[in-house]
């Protein structure tokens, strides 16, 4: 009995630590997009932070001053599609997929500057046990208080108006293109800390590719929560109860590739049982142009 | 200018920029045998695949008086061209390091017949490719059979990167050498699914000492990272290292680690061209031929005692006998028996 229960604490315990960055991530993807820009880029956004982090804390020896910077790289990052996607009126998706190619390829880069070595970087003053827990912790504080920013105050009806329709909300005298900025750079501030949880909280070390796709399983969870915080870290939560799952259910004679599709797998099932109810705010990718 | 014209002049001015950077060129007397290497993306200063195939080259200039030259690829999309480079240039032989080459090499080699290939780690059924490949199962059975004799759960695992073949091999290896010395010692095997993915090499290794092991044989790339990190807050705990020699990177919890001499691969074909001589059409590395095996426990000898030491050299003598055949499959493993000696 005691022993399962041991198991039960681990698996969640485990959740917690698998959903974590997938909740920042997709956090920042929601604001983004309540706003009227998809953020392709949350990967991208994701290396930002895990990688400046490590980076800035090697050089001060302060964990603390690391985590800051790699919230500042995120928004720098975000600020980039930000720009594009209000002034320039570019295509989004193409914006936040150049977002990613260039974060890692600027990162992988930078790993040679600093650390004089490919692939990865030194070890460096981390944020430990104790900001751990602070980052899954905060992660939650997070959720609510941003559900209850976008449904309880000004601003986020505003933000919800320039996702539905940025000419009503121009109409009303909203500015949409500095409201779709700022969302976009706010959400950029939300999802690095995934990033920095990554590589300064659970570990204390940036490698080539360790967000491993993490922004990408943040844009599905957005899709499955239906576009709210608190929806999205539900699904964040999902994905990382199934990841956890898999890794005790691993064993021999079963094939590891198909475990490994399990969190997938219950999405597209939980998915299709939703199918119909879920609907994205009407101009979630429609570059606004004022006439 | 037309628009096609500075797209080209700017590819042509890229190419320039792009191919010196990426040389580590070492030129020896005139008219020698050149010698060509394309790293995978891993590239130079792995410390590991890449450096072992490197340090393999460097020899062969150093005593075998061969011109050297190392193409670093950037991504996948290199492999191509590297070889294609090096083929142009009239290498006497080019070295593609890793599995990942495998269709380019097939494909280069088919377009330069004159030309001599080798490739690392995979099997390239053209007449001028030599394939190098190890036989990771026979030193992975020698860590196995220490991570049993030395497991005081009588659990240990196998922490992998992607479950392909040739992590099979490692995984097979293992879990026999462990079945030779002690059949009730339980092997828990899984997989990462990615070589990059630090975090969750950290969490699956911690999984896997939760579920009682106190011994894991890490062959994840860099995910072999988050397990190293996973190690250091468990106490009675070891890892096995793979590859590289990688016992100093926590001095005291790295066990041992198995080694592949990549390096004496690529030497020994470098024997064989600047000798002028026809390279084998498959060279296999295993214990015998020193191509793999365990590092010497410096900093483990208190766990590793002299008994152990014994008992691994006379496992390693059965092998090189063939009184022990390893299994390199599941499929083999399934039906391995631990051979009475």
């Amino acid at each position: 009995m005691n022993a399962t229960l041991a198991a039960v604490l681990a698996l969640l315990g485990l959740t917690l630590v698998k959903a974590t960055p997938l909740i920042y991530a997709a956090l920042g993807g929601v604001v983004s997009e309540r706003s009227g820009v998809i953020n392709i880029g949350l990967e991208g956004i994701l290396v930002a932070g895990a990688f400046t982090s490590v980076v800035v804390s090697g050089a001060t020896g302060n964990p603390i001053l690391g985590a800051l910077a790699g919230v500042v790289a995120g928004m720098a990052l975000a600020a980039v599609l930000a720009f594009a996607a209000t002034r320039l009126g570019v295509d989004q998706i193409v914006a936040g997929a150049g977002l990613n190619i260039a974060a890692l390829a600027a990162a992988a880069f930078g790993l040679v500057l600093v650390y004089h070595q490919p692939g990865a970087s030194h070890e460096v003053p981390a944020l430990g046990n104790t900001g751990e827990r602070v980052l899954i912790v905060l992660a939650f504080v997070a959720a609510a208080a941003l559900q209850f920013v976008l449904t309880r105050t000004p601003w986020g009806l505003r933000v919800r108006a320039c996702g539905e329709d940025p000419s009503a909300a121009e109409a009303a005298g909203i500015n949409a293109l500095q409201t779709r900025f700022w969302a976009v750079v706010i959400g950029g501030a939300i999802a690095s800390l995934g990033g920095v949880y990554l590589s300064l909280a659970e570990l204390d070390l940036y490698s080539d590719g360790m967000t491993a796709g993490r922004g990408f399983i943040a844009l599905a969870a957005i899709i499955f929560g239906r576009w709210t915080p608190l929806g999205a870290t539900g699904a964040a939560l999902f994905f990382g109860f199934f990841a956890a799952l898999q890794y005790s259910l691993q064993r021999a004679g079963v094939p590891s590739e198909l475990m490994q599709a399990l969190p997938y797998l219950a999405a597209l099932v939980a998915l299709a049982g939703f199918a119909g109810r879920v609907r994205a705010p009407a101009s979630d990718g429609v570059p606004y142009v004022r006439p | 200018m037309s628009r096609r014209r500075v797209a080209a002049l700017a590819l042509a001015l890229v190419w320039f920029a792009a191919v010196p950077a990426g040389c580590a060129r070492q030129r020896a007397a005139g008219g020698a045998v050149r010698i060509g290497m394309v790293t995978d993306t891993g590239g130079l200063g792995d410390r590991s695949f890449n450096d072992s195939a490197y340090a393999g080259l460097m020899r062969a200039q150093r005593e075998l008086h061969v011109d050297t030259v190392a193409l670093q690829s950037r991504s996948a999309a290199d492999y191509q061209v590297n070889l294609t480079v090096l083929a142009n240039k009239e290498y006497d032989e080019i070295f593609a390091i890793g599995f990942l080459m495998a269709r380019d090499v097939a494909e280069v080699s088919e377009r330069y017949p004159t030309r001599h290939f080798s490739i690392i780690d995979a099997v390239v059924d053209e007449p001028n490719v030599t394939s190098v490949t190890f036989k990771e199962e026979q030193g992975s059975f020698l860590a196995g059979a220490l991570a049993a004799m030395t497991t005081k759960t009588k659990t240990i695992a196998f922490l992998g990167g992607i479950d392909i073949p040739l992590l099979r091999k490692f995984e097979a290896g293992y879990a026999a050498g462990a079945r030779q010395v002690d059949p009730s010692v339980k092997v828990i095997s899984k997989y990462i699914g990615s070589f990059d993915d630090v975090a969750s090499g950290k969490e699956l290794a911690g999984v896997q000492f939760d579920q009682g092991a106190d011994i894991i044989y890490v062959a994840a790339g860099k995910g072999g990272l988050g397990a190293i990190d996973q190690v250091k807050s468990r106490p009675n705990a070891y890892l096995i290292g793979v590859d590289a020699d990688q016992d100093g990177i926590v001095p005291g919890k790295i066990l041992t680690s198995m080694v592949k001499r990549v390096d004496v691969g690529v030497f020994r074909v470098c024997q064989q061209a600047a000798a002028h001589k026809p390279r084998p059409v498959h060279l296999t590395l295993g214990l015998k031929e020193g191509g793999v095996g365990l590092t010497d426990f410096r900093y483990t000898r208190s766990v590793v005692t002299p008994p152990k030491i014994a008992a691994l050299a006379k496992l390693r003598a059965a092998i090189i006998a063939g009184k022990i055949v390893v299994p390199s499959t599941r499929e083999e493993l399934a039906s391995f028996k631990p051979v009475p000696l």
